[in-house]
């Protein structure tokens, strides 16, 4: 009992956790090529789940629903997906090109609250133009429920979490194979230098923005399909704590950013079945409630004994916010 | 405002005003303002029904304005009925601030530079403090009459000298120390509710508090002490942040507060001894306007001189250059500590006071919202300077009231405000200016 | 100096013009009613519903005979945004600036606690449509509500749970950070263990507002065996409970609180909601009277159907325009006239709402009955039993 307990808690912490870490790693790429945090990015997750809506509902009516289906429901996912991430990366450009751009120079907290007021555009947007009630995103593929042992498993959850780590890995290969993505490990490395050698930063810094921003989309995407209630501020706090991930990860570290994503929801997600086994183990009385103030906590003490995150490195001046 | 602080050569209109108006002190305006308001309360009902405006302008004609606006906004989007003769009321208000406000204003801040000046040198020779008690006696005056005229004034200007000093607050670890601290709400929740265990719980009957157990007819005068409490309670807490400062920085950091505030909003939550998520009223209405204006003074005068002295400059050598600031012997835990604590108390303060003029409390007022809100005050205003905070918070607390009308719309206006000064003065209105208390307060001499 | 003095004379010379110049602000016949109610900030289809409500009834009854004489009804809506903050403001400006007779709003007891402070201490009536904390309207002679309390209607669904359902043991699931669900959780515990013996709550699970993921919190429901679980929680956050419970296995009835009326339920939930109860103000299937001719026209006006929150909003303000009503003749000062209407909403018996017959207590909570209503197949809510308060 106790097993099953703890093996359903560590899927639906798998599940939690491939959002986090998808959104994280948006925030660790614009960081690693321009030293900046972009606040508006939990926003533009909460845009490209509602692209997500207007494609996979444009093309349900296009191709037809339920038993009038041309076809099958998975491609109609797989086509959503793709054409959410295609145009959710522009929007990430237009973010970049009006919020970021002529702040390159700046100070970096004045682009952080940039980056906070683009987020606020963004969901007042979304309320001016589709009203602030809350929108259903339509269920793409059939929910199957598996029971593996009294461990309750669903089709969705699986690819999910598939589909996550299969979009990181892509992401890695672009970055480790391509020339695009030396570019940018260039620019990682060093951005003062690297434009000097032809390297063309505003190309790149767009297209980090397009690449985080269509992640963003993806998990915007599977979001709706796990949790089918979208609303214009589900972005906030999202992104707050995918910062906090990003940030557990190390400093621009891509790697270290998925780590911490699945990490953080690793957390969040155990710190409840952690509570109930204390409580039965010790006879206590702790509710569930205290999970955000436990969780945090041990990302608190993580950063304490662990100052420069899982695989960042140290302090430098030239790093400074 | 922006040039006349820094006049230019080329001779235009703002450097013209700008040099016109160079030789008037503070006490001057001061004086002139005082006449403006007098003269809204004796002419102010009349003026606005002979302009035909439906009501006296209560936030100098803005609110008005962004009335009219907002009715066309949604004449355009809705199709709702608009009254085009209502746009007259837009000529009006101007017309109503400029009579009542700009022109006694310039008249008598200038017509009184001689003896305004006089009074200021004379002034200078006693103690700063007198001088500076002069002034900010004259300014609560100003304050006073101009709340009087509207209730909706008095609670707007209390709560903006409350952003005031929460905004400063803040102003010391993110202008001064150059942190970009996240935690600043989770102070100010820390402080808005110990200061009301202290006064609610001892000294009013409450469901969640229990009885009063003292009763007595002077008791605000504890307030002071309810807030000192709720300040050192928030300082305590800052230890939290302040301890793991010594060893990481900048994103590390910011991080580190955030979690920290997750954490003061979710254990908030969670104490029902404390009310939970229904939080604690029945606060005593104790935080009256000149009790607010008082500890603002107060605030601003310790914070300026904390910056000011050998430690702000401390903090400033330790954001430039944390190693060399090391090397040329600051103590930089000592630094950090102190700023921390020191930031944190304030905001604990200025989180008992709004705690006490809303008389209501819950965990949900000190939300990421909140701190989005402090950081906007922070920057717009201008990092490393009393003078930005003060302008910050004054600005964006007007405007998000001037803006109100308008209502989703204003989510749209101060947002692209904000970005628009980001991109244009990167590091605020008006930054990294020292508040000189003896210059500020002092005669302006003309050369 | 010389434009020191003439500055002096030209000011002088406006003091006697304007002080001479009194003129009557406000107009005399009509009545002004304000609406504090959040139409930005993190909950706009509330402060929208509240909208559609008002300005659906200024349409119908735009105008108020009150002792014999014709007075025009106007509406003034301030935004809240959401904040306890803003409430305060929107409420002291509305009552000194534009000098309304009464005030509905605001919705959430996180601005109507603080904002009834202030409604109260301007001795200005003011209706709350939809707080529940009882510290709105405690020692608030001025405050009154326009819904039912916790107290009323936790043992409602604890009872009807035994009664209907059989169950023996619950299990509830709520969020810890929000007012209205913490509330209600606990009256329902304590109902239901009032009946069924310490411990018959087998789990009492919680989350923080904003959770999307309950899958944790099922998954110990799951293992305590209970027979029904009660969701208090709003609108947008029942379908993702349902569907956390589904796919963890759950087959066992789901019970809700009229919470669960609010906004477009069935748009978002499915099929998954069909089949489960709920407490709330009225039924919308099979809806007479009043209530269906509300229901049909909001519909037909705004293209949805009215949520507790409309439901709620409009009778609020017909027990405002009623007492106003009830005072016999309105004097013109505005502040003898507002106690006035207060005295007259404290004595209001039997209002007929479409939300039920209302009468006030005297700490200005009304009594009124409660329906549980069936999700049925064809996803529309059907009248199951009506609980009255003794």
């Amino acid at each position: 009992m106790t097993v099953n307990f703890l093996m359903q808690n560590l899927i639906n912490a798998l599940q939690w956790g491939s959002f986090y870490a998808l959104i994280a790693l948006g925030y660790s790429m614009v960081y690693s090529i321009l030293m900046l945090f972009n606040f508006a990015h939990g926003d533009i997750f909460m845009v490209g789940a509602y692209i997500g809506l207007g494609v996979s509902l444009g093309l349900l009516s296009l191709f037809g629903s339920g038993a009038a289906a041309v076809l099958p429901g998975w491609v109609v996912l797989v086509l959503t997906i793709l054409i959410s991430m295609f145009l959710t990366a522009f929007v990430g450009i237009i973010v970049e090109r009006v919020g970021y751009r002529p702040l390159r120079e700046a100070p970096r907290a004045s682009a952080a609250i940039t980056g906070l007021m683009i987020g606020i555009i963004l969901e007042t947007a979304n309320i001016l133009f589709l009203g602030g009630s809350r929108l259903k995103f339509p269920q793409l593929i059939e929910s199957v429920t598996y029971n593996i042992g009294g461990v309750y498993v669903t089709n969705k959850k699986i690819m999910i979490v598939l589909v996550s780590i299969g979009l990181m890995l892509a992401l890695h290969q672009l970055i480790t194979r391509t020339k695009w993505g030396m570019a940018m490990r260039a620019m990682a490395y060093d951005y003062v230098v690297v434009p000097l050698v032809g390297v063309p930063m505003n190309t790149i810094a767009a297209m980090t923005f397009a690449i985080g921003s269509a992640l963003a989309a993806a998990a915007g995407i599977l979001f709706g399909l796990a949790y089918p209630v979208l609303d214009p501020y589900m972005g906030v706090s999202f992104g707050w704590k995918a910062f906090v991930a990003a940030i557990l990860g190390g400093r621009g570290s891509i790697m270290g950013a998925c780590i911490a994503g699945f990490m953080l929801g690793f957390i969040e997600i155990m710190t409840v079945p952690a509570i109930q086994i204390m409580n039965r183990l010790f006879s206590l009385n702790i509710g569930s409630n205290f999970r955000d103030l436990i969780a945090y906590s041990i990302v608190l003490l993580i950063l304490i004994f662990r100052p420069h995150g899982l695989f960042g490195q140290a302090y430098s001046a030239k790093l400074r916010l | 405002m922006d040039e006349t602080l820094a006049p230019k050569q080329t001779g235009g209109i703002f450097y013209r005003v700008g040099l016109f108006f160079k030789p008037v002190p503070l006490l001057g305006y001061l004086i002139g303002f005082l006449v403006c308001v007098l003269w809204e309360q004796l002419a102010g009902e009349g003026l606005s029904s002979l302009l035909g405006l439906p009501k006296m302008p209560i936030l100098f004609g803005l609110l008005t304005i962004f009335k009219v606006l907002a009715g066309i906004v949604n004449f355009l989007i809705k199709g709702d009925a608009f009254h085009w003769a209502r746009l007259v009321e837009i000529p009006m208000a101007l017309v109503y601030l400029t009579v009542i406000y700009l022109v006694p204003l310039a008249l008598v801040a200038r017509a009184a530079v001689k003896p305004a000046n006089a009074m200021a040198r004379y002034l200078q020779k006693f103690p700063l403090i007198i001088t500076a008690l002069v002034q900010l006696g004259l300014m609560y005056a100003v304050l006073h009459v101009w709340a009087e005229v509207s209730d909706y004034r008095l609670i707007f200007l209390k709560l903006t000298l409350i952003a005031v000093l929460f905004t400063l607050s803040l102003n010391i670890i993110n202008g001064y120390m150059g942190e970009f601290s996240c935690s600043h709400p989770g102070f100010m929740a820390i402080g808005a509710y110990m200061s009301s265990l202290f006064t609610v719980g001892l000294f009013a009957s409450d469901k969640v508090l229990g009885d009063a157990v003292f009763n007595f007819s002077a008791a605000y005068l504890t307030f002071p002490l309810a807030l000192i409490f709720g300040g050192l309670m928030a300082s305590l807490c800052a230890l939290i942040i302040a301890i793991p400062s010594f060893k990481t920085r900048g994103d590390y950091l910011a991080i580190i507060s955030l979690a920290f505030l997750f954490i003061v909003k979710s254990f908030f939550e969670n104490m029902q001894a404390l009310g939970g998520s229904r939080g604690i009223s029945g606060q005593p209405d104790w935080a009256t306007l000149p009790v607010i204006f008082i500890t603002m003074a107060f605030g601003i005068w310790t914070i300026n001189n904390f910056v000011t002295s050998t430690m702000g400059k401390a903090l400033n050598a330790v954001r430039d250059d944390e190693s060399a600031a090391e090397a040329m012997t600051v103590d930089t835990r000592k630094t950090k500590m102190a700023a921390f604590l020191f930031g944190a108390f304030w905001a604990g303060v200025s989180g008992g006071l709004l705690a006490h003029v809303l008389r209501y409390v819950n965990p949900a007022m000190f939300s990421v919202q909140k701190l989005a809100e402090v950081l906007a005050m922070v920057y717009f205003g201008g990092l490393n300077s009393v003078y930005g905070s003060i302008v910050g918070a004054v600005s964006i607390s007007l405007l998000g009231e001037a803006l109100r009308p308008l209502e989703i719309f204003k989510w749209i206006v101060i947002p692209l405000l904000l970005i628009l000064v980001m991109i244009y003065r990167p590091t605020g209105l008006i930054a990294f200016k020292e508040f000189n208390a003896r210059q500020v307060f002092g005669p302006k001499e003309v050369d | 100096m010389r434009k020191f003095s003439s500055g002096l004379l030209l000011s002088l010379v406006a003091v006697i013009a304007f002080t001479f110049v009194a003129v009557d602000a406000g107009a005399a016949d009509t009545i002004k009613i304000g609406f504090n109610i959040p139409l930005t900030g993190d909950n706009p289809d509330v402060g929208a519903s509240s909208k559609n409500a008002a300005e659906m009834y200024l349409k119908k009854n735009p105008k108020v005979t009150v002792g014999g004489k014709t007075y025009a009804l106007k509406f003034f809506y301030d935004d809240n945004e959401y904040k306890a903050e803003s409430a305060v403001k929107v409420s002291t400006k509305l009552i000194t600036e534009e000098g309304v007779l009464g005030i509905i709003g605001p919705q959430s007891s996180s601005q109507a606690v603080p904002a009834g402070e202030v409604a109260n201490n301007y001795a200005t009536p003011m209706i709350s449509p939809w707080s529940t904390n009882p510290n709105t309207t405690l020692n608030r002679p001025y405050v009154f509500r326009g819904c039912f309390l916790d107290p009323f209607q936790g043992p409602v669904i604890a009872n009807f749970a035994t009664d209907e359902l059989g169950a023996k043991k619950a299990a509830v699931l709520y969020d810890i950070a929000a007012d209205y669900p913490k509330g209600l959780a606990e009256f329902f515990k304590e109902a239901f263990e009032k009946i069924h013996g310490a411990g018959s709550v087998v789990a009492f699970e919680s989350f923080t507002t904003g959770d999307k993921d309950f899958s944790a919190q099922m998954t110990n429901i799951m293992m305590t065996g209970a027979d029904v679980l009660f969701v208090p929680q709003y609108y947008s956050e029942v379908p993702l409970i349902v569907r956390a419970a589904k796919e963890m296995g759950w087959t066992k009835p789901i019970l809700g609180s009229d919470s669960w009326g609010g906004g477009d339920l069935m748009g978002l939930c499915g099929d998954d909601c069909k089949g489960y109860y709920f407490s709330t103000h009225y039924a919308a299937a099979g809806a007479k009277g009043a209530t269906k001719t509300f229901i049909d026209e909001y519909t037909a006006a705004y293209g949805k159907t009215p949520d507790d929150v409309a439901a709620l909003t409009w009778d609020s303000l017909g027990l405002m325009v009623q007492a106003i009503k009830d005072t016999g003749k309105l004097s013109g000062d505005i502040k003898a006239d507002r106690t006035k209407v207060k005295d007259a909403l404290a004595s209001i018996k039997n209002f007929p709402g479409i939300t039920g017959n209302m009468t006030f207590t005297p700490e200005g909570d009304p009594k009124k009955c409660a329906v549980v209503v069936k999700i049925n197949d064809a996803g529309k809510f059907e009248f199951f039993k009506s609980v009255c308060p003794k």
